[in-house]
């Protein structure tokens, strides 16, 4: 009987344990982003020079301590040029950018770059790296955008690079999918749908007021009973499949609704009632006391 | 006849033309082209139109920095009377040297327009927390921004508070009306000028239309963010996850979604804790799309929340100010009054015993000219009507704000009603 010893080489095993210990530190697994991420970048593609097929710029945004969970607040366009064999980044502008954001809003890093397109560009990789180091020491994350519309779909993709070879080139990057989720804050849920408003008809839309929109939200919401209230029949009558999910949610929702007692709840309502009329009344006659007063004013 | 009357026509007309053409009529020009020809700037402003990347950027500085107030730049183009506001960027709040904030402007100009984003500036926008923005620090910022004759300049006031709350995006366009720019130029401000120009507390600044509008890819955007390709397998799979998803969904609402959370969640009252339940979760949260229930939201506009108390607590103030300046001015006009008063039966002693000495033959003293009497009798000049004006004019937009807001809060009160009703 023979024994084999088997050794790394010195070369490989370092390599093997550098990779290993910067993906264990520096990969996210959840990234979030806000949604003017996505309006600048389709901003920054409208904008773009002649003959310019893809805009890429600087992510930024905030990291948790591990660097496991990125949100992508803000970002901004760094221009480029890119030939068939070339590509030049304005790392310059992409210096005195980053330098201005930071006295605007000292919390944002750098977290990845974007880019257009329905194809990573050949030079990916490159810009990757750069990225990269620009980052450590977390990994850059990488969002694509489909301004081409290709099968009718944005496809907003976010990627982080991994190192794939032997030796740690710059050119050799491999993409790898990150789950994403975009944010709502409620803020920017109502410009959101003041946008939306604008986008049903020409593109052009004034803003509402708050009476309008409550109608508007209370018609919606009519819609969904109705739909639900549809489903729930349609279940019943055995024409439509059960669904045991969507089931218990229901159930759950039906939980929610408060049990108050009647007269708990007329005395409630009373009272809310006249604190509603009475603040209403003192605004009015204040506003009143204002106009009498300037009109005694120009009287005198 | 007919053909001979055909070809007589266009001969006269052509005549005409020429005519008109010698003799330069503005009407002839088409309407694009009449503000290339307005050099001095007399067309003023209709309408503000803003991107919604803009508006974004608005909301999401104003949030971040809730409760203090931001403040940034406006980028854009104005034509035919219309801004178009195309882009917004933030302005640092922590104190710097005037000379840093100027810079910082003029690089963050230039790096834009590196990008091709519209580099000139069309205006400010200022977000605020009470809806009381009408104060001196920001009207001395816009008569500036408004101070070049030829500036069309605007100020978007966005309220965080008020926008989640109500669920209703809450950006306003001003401007200051000519005649306050006119009368504050020196800094001092008479009954007499703002009788004279009737500047009221009304006409300070100008409102100006919003309108909102979308690029054919941001509405591909919006439509693909309504109605994801995935929606239904999402929903299901958010379904899944463990049942105490309300809880969850609720706390996390709380913690990152709204800046104000922790301003309206304070509010411990019975009846809105009770209803609060009502519409416990937003269902379309899990569907991620963008659609903002808070308009139903019951805990928040029906009550006496806290931010409602504070907008009261500031009217009072307001108006025990308001007062204030009313005690002064009358003060000062019984002073004036007074000397008024004191300055005229001296002038008559003087002419009765003038006509005594005329009548006993002596010589009469020499009569005093306005002047002199002037010197004799010093009448305070009067205070500075502005401050009050200003406070007044605060005054009425916090009271129209509150009544404004009650009829969605007595509303809801009512949908409250109706549910409680059906499910009694």
């Amino acid at each position: 009987m023979s024994m084999l010893n088997l050794s790394l080489p010195p070369l490989a095993s370092n390599l093997v344990k550098s990779r290993t210990t910067t993906t264990a530190t520096t990969t996210a697994q959840q990234c979030y982003i806000h949604p003017v991420v996505l309006f600048s970048i389709l901003d920054h593609y409208l904008r773009r020079n002649d003959n310019q097929e893809r805009v890429i710029g600087t992510l930024l945004g905030v990291r948790s301590d591990d660097g496991r969970v990125v949100e992508i607040r803000s970002c901004f366009a760094v221009p480029h040029f890119e030939t068939s064999d070339q590509v030049e980044v304005d790392m310059e502008h992409h210096r005195s950018m980053f330098s201005l954001h930071k006295k605007a809003s000292a919390r944002e890093q750098i977290i990845g770059w974007y880019a257009t397109g329905s194809q990573l560009s050949k030079y990916a990789a490159l810009i990757q790296d750069f990225y990269s180091r620009e980052a450590a020491p977390f990994g850059a994350v990488h969002l694509v955008m489909d301004t081409e519309l290709t099968g009718g779909q944005l496809g907003i993709k976010c990627l982080q690079g991994a190192a794939i070879g032997a030796g740690a080139h710059p050119e050799n990057c491999l993409f790898l999918p990150l789950a994403h989720e975009l944010q709502y804050p409620d803020a920017e849920l109502t410009a959101l749908q003041a946008a939306a408003d604008s986008a049903e008809g020409e593109g052009i839309a004034t803003l509402i007021s708050d009476m309008e929109q409550l109608e508007k939200t209370i018609e919606e919401l009519r819609c969904m009973l109705a739909r639900v209230s549809a489903y729930v029949d349609d279940v019943c009558e055995g024409k439509a499949e059960p669904n045991t999910v969507i089931g218990k949610y229901l159930m759950d929702m039906l939980a929610v609704v408060p049990k108050v007692d009647t007269k708990q709840f007329a005395t409630l309502f009373q009272s809310h009632l006249q604190d509603i009329l009475m603040v209403a009344y003192l605004t009015n006659l204040t506003r009143a006391q204002l106009n009498i007063a300037d009109r005694l004013q120009r009287i005198a | 006849m007919a053909d001979t009357g055909k070809q007589a026509k266009p001969m006269t007309a052509l005549l005409n033309e020429e005519f008109s053409l010698s003799a330069f009529d503005s009407s002839a020009v088409p309407k694009k082209l009449l503000s290339v020809l307005d050099v001095e700037k007399k067309m003023s402003l209709e309408s503000v139109k803003v991107d919604p990347l803009a508006i974004l950027k608005i909301a999401k500085h104003a949030r971040e920095s809730y409760p203090s107030e931001v403040n940034g730049q406006l980028l854009g183009l104005e034509i035919d009377g219309v801004l178009e506001v195309t882009n917004a960027f933030a302005v640092p709040t922590q104190p710097g040297s005037e000379d840093d904030m100027t810079n910082y402007q003029i690089e963050m100009i230039q790096c834009l327009r590196e990008v091709n984003i519209d580099s000139s500036v069309v205006g400010w926008y200022q977000s605020t927390r009470l809806g009381d923005f009408m104060q001196k620090p920001l009207l001395d910022v816009q008569a500036s921004y408004q101070a070049s004759p030829n500036s069309s300049s605007v100020v978007l006031i966005h309220d965080t508070s008020k926008s989640e709350q109500a669920g209703n995006l809450s950006l306003r366009a001003f401007r200051l009306s000519q005649t306050y720019l006119d009368l504050t130029k020196d800094g001092k401000l008479t009954t007499k000028d703002m009788l004279e120009k009737s500047l009221t507390y009304a006409n300070i600044l100008e409102e100006l239309p919003i309108e909102v509008e979308t690029s054919s890819l941001a509405k591909a955007l919006l439509s693909e963010l309504q109605w994801p390709a995935n929606a239904d397998q999402e929903l299901l799979e958010s379904l899944q996850r463990p049942s105490s998803f309300n809880t969850k969904l609720r706390a996390r609402r709380l913690a990152d979604r709204s800046a104000i959370s922790d301003d309206t969640e304070t509010s411990s009252d019975a009846l809105d804790n009770s209803l609060s339940g009502l519409l416990p979760s937003q269902p379309t949260a899990y569907l991620s799309r963008p659609m903002c229930t808070n308009a139903l939201d019951l805990s928040q506009g029906l009550n006496g929340s806290s931010s409602l108390a504070r907008q009261l607590e500031g009217i009072n103030d307001l108006i025990d100010e308001h007062i204030h300046d009313a005690n002064q001015w009358m003060y000062w006009k019984r002073g004036e009054a007074k000397e008024l008063n004191r300055r005229q039966q001296y002038v008559q002693r003087k002419a009765t015993s003038n006509a005594a000495r005329l009548a006993r033959g002596e010589p009469a003293e020499p009569e005093l000219t306005e002047k002199e009497l002037d010197k004799m009798f010093r009448v305070l000049p009067e205070p500075s009507r502005l401050d009050a004006l200003i406070n007044t004019a605060n005054l009425e937009l916090l009271t129209k704000g509150i009544t404004q807001s009650r009829g969605p809060a007595l509303t809801k009160m009512f949908m409250a009603q109706g549910l409680h009703e059906s499910s009694a």
